[in-house]
């Protein structure tokens, strides 16, 4: 009788608009074509338009000269479109850098004197923050721009350290570390010696854990990397043969067919899916065999070997010239290294170079040989690193206001003195929250360096806006602006998923 | 004896009932987890059945899949006659005719008590705004809390909550009542005025199916319980068999150590 | 681009609901080195800190004040600028309009005052310590300023042979600030005065509403406009010159409107306030709610373009139009709601919508002519009829209905003429509205768009649908991925050729697409936020109770979501405020653009940005601190309301 289910119903398929599994895709496979419809829609119109005005959207500018001048960078007279526009990278990315580091110091004594028990820090760190977080950044650019503009004219004899530190109008000026003639041969040495300092650290913890007397693991081994960087500064030069590796390894490279790279990557492509919808499939068998798979499953399934596909033709037929360049730079650059690693470099790794003035024409400016920062540069710089930094306070001051009181009460009861507490109850805890959003303002001031444009330094948007100018290919140089901010994005984000992973691993 | 033997020789009451749910082989996996396996059981029109069994057993995963917060991947599910398969309209349909009352309420806590009831009358009903109030504020008279109507859940005690909750789900005037462990989130001071009102709702001849731990309420008013274990139904019968000779070991087990 | 203002209002939150109900300042006071001992000098550490903290807050101070008050400064620029700074162009002739504009704007915000506004009150105790707090910083203001430079006969600056500047003794200085000397006194004695007398246990609580302390503050603002003589300054742009009469008051065109907006706020405040007694409160709440959505609109393209109307056109075409859309929409959609309509309804509304889009297509094509607003029309009639049933059941939930979409066709058939409309007002440039008043404008409107569309991408990241996943995550990725400078760029060089022949967009709407596009992308992160707060058991309780999931969004999920991302919301305005600076870059004269190139190139003003620029950057800050501050507290107040 449990059985007697209504035969009528049974099994009964309904019409397909009513299917909740018919509809859902239904409905979204035309949302999907949808949007591709309208960006084929505006991709062709912009085509039809750019044919219209006589403007092809090829690349062919990277590698012509473009004919500008750049304010700052690593090279301010670019031979090539290519060139231009890798000196702004390149600058960008000296900014973000430069920018963080300085921005998360700046920010973190902040956030701590906003909860010091001093009155008055507490409400000078308040006072930062509130002030530099609510002026725009472009104003504060703009301002301190038009600050370092109406400084005093360059002379040597003027500036805050004659000689060694100069603050002007044409920017600042400070002795220049440089790598030399041995840099990277030292380096060599250097690092065989961080290796050894991580055997001797390992070493001496295993001793702590087994006798219970301090052996000073960090510091012995911190010594460790000093003797081996005194020891490299002398025998560096015996490293010249690694040299003749790289010069070997260019040759093989090199020697690699076009096609069999090629046919390697498309393999690649498709073997990745393949590997991935195993695994996949994998993950749902049961002991009692395939369990059984939501469309969404399926969804991903397809959906992975869709890419795979993809990614295969588009290396085979899209993009052929892929292999040929890959095989080029790849030899390319071991070619370059072999050249950095000769045998005939023997002088000093490091050297320090003093500021200079040169008279352009009528006007006095520093020469190349200090380490100058133009007003571009300083005004974007110190706008980014005090506008982050009253960000990151904040986000400093909230994760340590995030762990519960209870924590320090706790530790306090187990007998941990207050330096122990801090070290491993309440920062473990107040960085696994203060992650996240600190990634997020290492994002945001590598975008913000971007408004450089405003003030004229010269990093990508800004060298992107003079080379289309120049040249009209407005679509491309937008393209390799979106395709190294999002590399830049991604790699933030994978290197504070890196650590956020690791912080939960090493708290439970 | 077997499941079958135990569902035919449930109380006399309603040997002659319409069949209200009817499962047949239900399986449920949560990837490679299998939740429910081959739970086959029918439940009659008016009759009030307990399901209980450790945590873990499936149970609340087999009352869930009733009116499709789960999806059964396979046998069949038949409510009221109605199929539950992928037909939209079956779903809205089964949705309005099973109600459901939750272990942690749900209650709404940006709507007052009054338009947590009368939300789903007025906008899934099609009720008038007034006929909707005037029979939110009689069912909040039937759960014993009349005078909480313009208050928010926030301000209520567990046990009114969930006698709201209670009203919320009646309002829809269902054929069937699913409660999921009601009464496992309250202090226990308050477990009583839930219960009582569930035990008003039961006499009133309303199909129930319960999933809980109260074996006080299951002896007093179940027509039935089914003991699960392992998302299999080990064991059905009145509370009379259940409690006084089980005959599997496992529901002994359970007992002792629930009792 | 975007931050988080709002990391420290929710703790502040936080921090509020742990030191009670009460107010937070009501702790016995210590006596003074007590509380110095304790706060400043608890240790040697702390002593030195502080010794250092207060170095530096003082040689930081003076470095403003020096800056500030410079002889070098020339705060002209600004001064007779002023008018360029807030509206840059727009012709003497008509100003009227942008004070009608103001004055609209101002007596909106009184009403809504009026009726939300509980700012409560605050002791008067509080009062004498800020008094006393601004008496004393102003003596330390007047004490480390540097000594003012001696003026020649010719007003010139005398300089020492070697090219420094000869200053005056430090006594001199003093002297000569004795204003600020007796301006700085006055206020500590009154501080102290008010402290004293209200000292004793039983006058410590004495409050007055925050409210009357606001209106005592503008009315003594507004006031000094007519007594004291903060000079007469103006910038002629006919003739390029510009005005420049220190001593006397401001000009009659200034203060007089200044003094109606002061009445109009005071005035709509009362007024809010008698309804907020009344029996018409919902009335009065919602339609000032309504106000708010539309004046933007309604401000910019109607009261500040003045449109030329064509009256003839009007009733020929546009009136006949907008009415057959009302009255035969409203006639559809009444039929839609009635209760046995059953699959009808839902086939009328899919033909309607699939007629609808198809008429953009066609647009685009420009397969045949149609008028923008009946496209428009017919796609919204096409959306209410999806909504039409929600609405089937008792009379007045229809006529809701009918009478929502008579409304909104009113208003989109009015704004849409409007805008279509050439404006008289004669330009000066390519916008005809520039410097605050464009600034504002763009975040308002950036805001209001973006909104929807922020809460569409949140809905569509956090969808159970992977293809409405992926589509959703992918633009929110790359868009918060790119600066919000490229994409400006790019909309205002790109959108051009991206659209068919014989389209045009104009420069402001391509960037306010841009930047729209690009807001979108952040605001639906926080909204994402308030969605996943919410509990799985709100999900399944609306669906065990049957509500579609159009219902179960907008009833259950949305409001919740939304009322936990209050915070993060508001901080999204201010990036969203903040980030209009960035117009001055691609070519647009918002406020910032005013100081930094229109100002530096006046002939009288060669190159003077910085004074410009920290007006601007006050400007913004004014802004952005009181609204970070007022959301903190309303954050505050929800919070305890729930508890």
């Amino acid at each position: 009788m449990a059985s007697t289910a209504p035969a009528s119903t049974h099994h009964e398929r309904p019409p397909l608009y009513r299917d909740v599994t018919v509809v859902k895709w239904v409905v979204q496979i035309i949302a999907l074509l949808l949007t591709l419809g309208a960006l084929w829609f505006l991709a062709n119109q912009a085509g039809d338009n750019l044919k219209a005005s006589n403007v092809p959207t090829d690349y062919d500018f990277l590698s012509v000269n473009p004919g500008i001048d750049l304010s700052s960078g690593i090279d301010t007279d670019p031979d090539t479109g290519g060139r231009a526009l890798w000196v702004g990278m390149v600058n960008t990315l000296r900014m973000a850098i430069a920018g963080i580091l300085v921005a998360t110091v700046i920010g973190v004594l902040i956030g701590l004197s906003r909860l010091s028990n001093n009155w008055l820090l507490k409400k000078l760190g308040t006072v930062f923050v509130e002030t530099l977080r609510n002026v725009p950044l472009l104003v504060q650019i703009l301002f301190y721009g038009a600050v370092f503009a109406s400084l005093d004219r360059v002379s040597l004899d003027v500036g805050p350290v004659n000689g060694w530190f100069h603050v002007s109008n044409k920017g600042l000026s400070m002795p220049r570390v440089h790598i030399a003639d041995g840099f990277y041969q030292w380096m060599i040495v250097i690092g065989i010696g961080l290796f050894a300092a991580n055997l001797l650290r390992k070493r001496r913890i295993a001793q702590q854990d087994l006798s219970g007397e301090e052996t000073y693991p960090i510091l012995s081994a911190f010594g460790l990397v000093v003797i081996f960087g005194a020891l490299g500064w002398f025998i560096h030069p015996i490293f010249g043969f690694v040299g003749n590796i790289f010069d070997g390894l260019s040759s093989v490279v090199s020697a690699v067919p076009e096609g069999a790279l090629q046919i390697l990557v498309a393999l690649l492509s498709v073997g990745t899916s393949v590997y991935w919808i195993r695994g996949f499939l994998n993950s749902r068998r049961t002991p009692a065999g395939l369990a059984k798979l939501t469309d969404d499953d399926y969804f991903r399934m397809i959906f992975a070997g869709v890419g795979g596909v993809l990614g295969a033709v588009f290396f085979l037929v899209l993009w052929p010239g892929l292999s040929s360049w890959m095989i080029n730079s790849g030899s390319d650059l071991f070619e370059v290294l072999g050249n950095k690693f000769g045998n005939g470099r023997s002088g000093r790794p490091v050297d320090v170079a003093l500021p200079d003035i040169v008279q352009v024409g009528k006007f006095p400016n520093y020469g190349p040989s200090g380490l100058n920062f133009s007003i571009g540069f300083a005004a974007v710089f110190f706008g980014v690193v005090f506008y982050t930094s009253a960000f990151i306070a904040e986000i400093v001051r909230g994760g340590i206001l995030a762990v519960p009181k209870g924590q320090t009460e706790a530790a306090a009861a187990l007998g941990l003195r207050r330096s122990t507490a801090l070290r491993r109850v309440i920062i473990p805890q107040a960085a696994r929250v203060m992650l996240p959003p600190l990634g997020n303002q290492y994002l945001n001031l590598t975008k913000n360096t971007s408004l450089a444009i405003a003030v004229g330094y010269s990093d990508i948007v800004q060298v992107g806006q003079t080379v289309y100018n120049q040249t009209g290919k407005t679509l491309p140089v937008v393209s390799i602006w979106m395709f190294f901010y999002l590399s830049c994005s991604l790699s933030i984000s994978v290197i504070v998923n890196f650590f956020n992973v690791r912080m939960r691993i090493v708290e439970r | 004896m077997s499941i079958d033997d135990a569902t035919t020789a449930a109380n006399d009451r309603l040997a002659d009932r319409d069949d209200m749910i009817v499962c047949v082989d239900v399986d449920k996996f949560y990837g490679d987890f299998q939740a429910l396996k081959g739970v086959t059981a029918t439940i009659k029109e008016g009759e009030v059945a307990v399901v209980c069994g450790p945590s873990g057993s499936g149970k609340s995963t087999w009352i869930r899949c009733i009116n499709r917060l789960e999806v059964h991947q396979g046998g069949d599910i038949v409510v009221d006659g109605i199929e539950l398969t992928n037909d939209l309209r079956n779903i809205e349909k089964i949705r309005s005719e099973v109600g459901m009352v939750f272990q942690q309420f749900n209650l709404f806590p940006h709507l007052t008590v009054l338009d947590n009831i009368t939300l789903a009358p007025i906008w899934v009903r099609k009720k008038p705004r007034a006929e909707a109030e005037g029979m939110a504020r009689a069912l909040l008279d039937r759960v014993g809390i009349p005078e909480q109507a313009e208050k928010f859940p926030g301000q209520l005690s567990g046990g009114q909550q969930q006698r709201v909750a209670i009203a919320r789900s009646l309002a829809m005037e269902p054929r069937v009542m699913l409660f999921d462990e009601p009464t496992s989130a309250l202090d226990p001071e308050m477990i009583k005025e839930v219960l009582d009102v569930m035990k008003e709702l039961a006499r009133s001849g309303i199909t129930m199916m319960v999933v809980t731990h109260e074996m006080g309420f299951a002896r007093e008013v179940a027509d039935r319980i089914m003991f699960m274990e392992g998302g299999e139904i080990v064991e059905v019968g009145t509370p009379e068999h259940f409690f006084t000779n089980p005959t599997e070991d496992r529901t002994k087990l359970f007992l002792s150590q629930i009792l | 681009m975007q931050d988080a203002n709002q990391v420290s209002a929710s703790e502040e939150f936080q921090r509020g609901l742990e030191e009670g109900q009460g107010s937070p300042h009501e702790a016995p006071s210590l006596p003074v080195g007590q509380w110095l001992r304790k706060n400043l000098f608890s240790n040697w550490a702390n002593g030195i800190l502080t010794l250092l903290g207060a170095l530096a807050a003082v040689v930081a101070l003076r470095g403003v004040l020096n800056f500030v008050f410079s002889e070098n400064r020339q705060w002209d620029a600004v001064r007779t600028n002023l008018r360029a700074l807030m509206t840059l162009s727009y012709p003497e002739s008509q100003y009227i309009r942008v004070w009608v504009a103001l004055g609209f704007v101002v007596g909106l915000a009184g009403l809504s005052a009026g009726i939300w506004a509980n700012w409560g009150g605050v002791s008067v105790r509080r009062i004498s310590t800020w008094l006393m707090g601004t008496g004393a910083l102003l003596a330390l203001c007047v004490i480390v300023r540097e000594p003012s430079v001696i003026l020649g006969s010719d007003g010139k600056v005398i300089r020492t042979v070697d090219g420094s500047l000869r200053r005056e003794s430090f006594m001199d200085a003093m002297a000569d600030r004795s204003t600020w000397w007796l301006a700085a006194v006055l206020l500590l004695a009154v501080g102290a005065a008010l402290w004293s007398r209200f000292s004793d246990p039983a006058r410590r609580r004495i409050e007055v509403s925050v409210t009357s302390v606001v209106f005592v503050g503008l009315g003594l603002a507004i006031l000094s406009l007519w007594i004291a003589p903060y000079g007469h300054y103006a910038y002629i742009s006919a003739t390029k010159s510009y005005v420049a009469e220190s001593g006397r008051t401001v000009a009659f065109s200034t203060k007089m409107p200044w003094t109606v907006m002061l009445i109009l706020l005071s005035g709509f405040f009362f007024v809010g306030r008698f309804f907020q007694r009344g029996r018409y409160l919902g009335l009065v709440k919602g339609s000032s709610n309504v106000l708010w959505l539309i004046s933007p609109l309604t401000l910019f393209w109607v009261v500040l373009r003045d449109p030329a109307l064509d009256y003839g056109h009007v009733i020929s075409t546009d009136l006949p139009m907008g009415l057959a859309f009302g009255l035969l929409g409203g006639a559809l959609l009444w039929g839609l709601t009635r209760s046995d309509i059953g699959e009808a309804g839902r086939i009328t509304a899919t033909v309607l919508l699939v007629f609808a889009v198809f008429n953009w297509v066609a647009a685009f094509f420009g397969w045949y002519p149609m008028l923008q607003k009946a496209r428009i029309s017919f796609l919204l009639l096409a959306l209410a009829a999806l909504l039409a049933p929600n609405f089937i059941g008792e009379v007045a939930k229809r006529r809701q209905l009918v009478l929502g979409w008579v409304g909104v066709t009113a208003l989109v058939h009015y704004l849409a003429t409007m805008i279509n409309t050439p404006s008289t007002v004669e330009l000066q440039s390519t916008e005809f509205l520039g410097g605050l008043g464009l600034t504002l404008f763009v975040a308002l409107i950036v805001v209001l768009l973006s909104f929807p569309l922020g809460v569409l991408l949140a809905l569509g990241r956090t969808s159970k649908f992977p293809i409405f996943r992926m589509l959703s995550t992918s633009y929110i990725e790359v868009i918060r991925g790119v600066p919000l400078i490229s994409v400006l760029i790019f909309f205002s060089v790109m959108v051009p050729l991206f659209l068919p022949d014989g389209m045009e967009l104009a420069e402001l709407a391509a960037v306010l697409t841009g930047y729209t596009l690009f807001s979108a992308a952040y605001l639906a992160e926080n909204v994402r936020g308030g969605l996943q707060s919410i509990t799985k058991g709100q999900y399944e309780a609306a669906d065990a109770i049957g509500l579609t999931s159009a219902q179960r969004t907008g009833f259950i999920v949305l409001p919740q979501a939304l009322t936990v991302s209050i915070p993060q919301l508001v901080g999204q305005v201010i990036s969203t405020f903040k980030e209009t600076s960035l117009l001055a870059i691609i070519g647009l004269f918002d406020f910032l653009r005013v100081a930094n190139s229109v100002i530096p190139a006046q002939s009288e003003f060669m190159g003077v940005k910085r004074e410009g620029i920290l007006l601007v950057a006050m400007i913004y800050f004014f802004f952005n601190f009181t609204i970070s501050k007022y959301s903190q507290r309303l954050e505050r107040r929800v919070g305890l309301g729930e508890r």
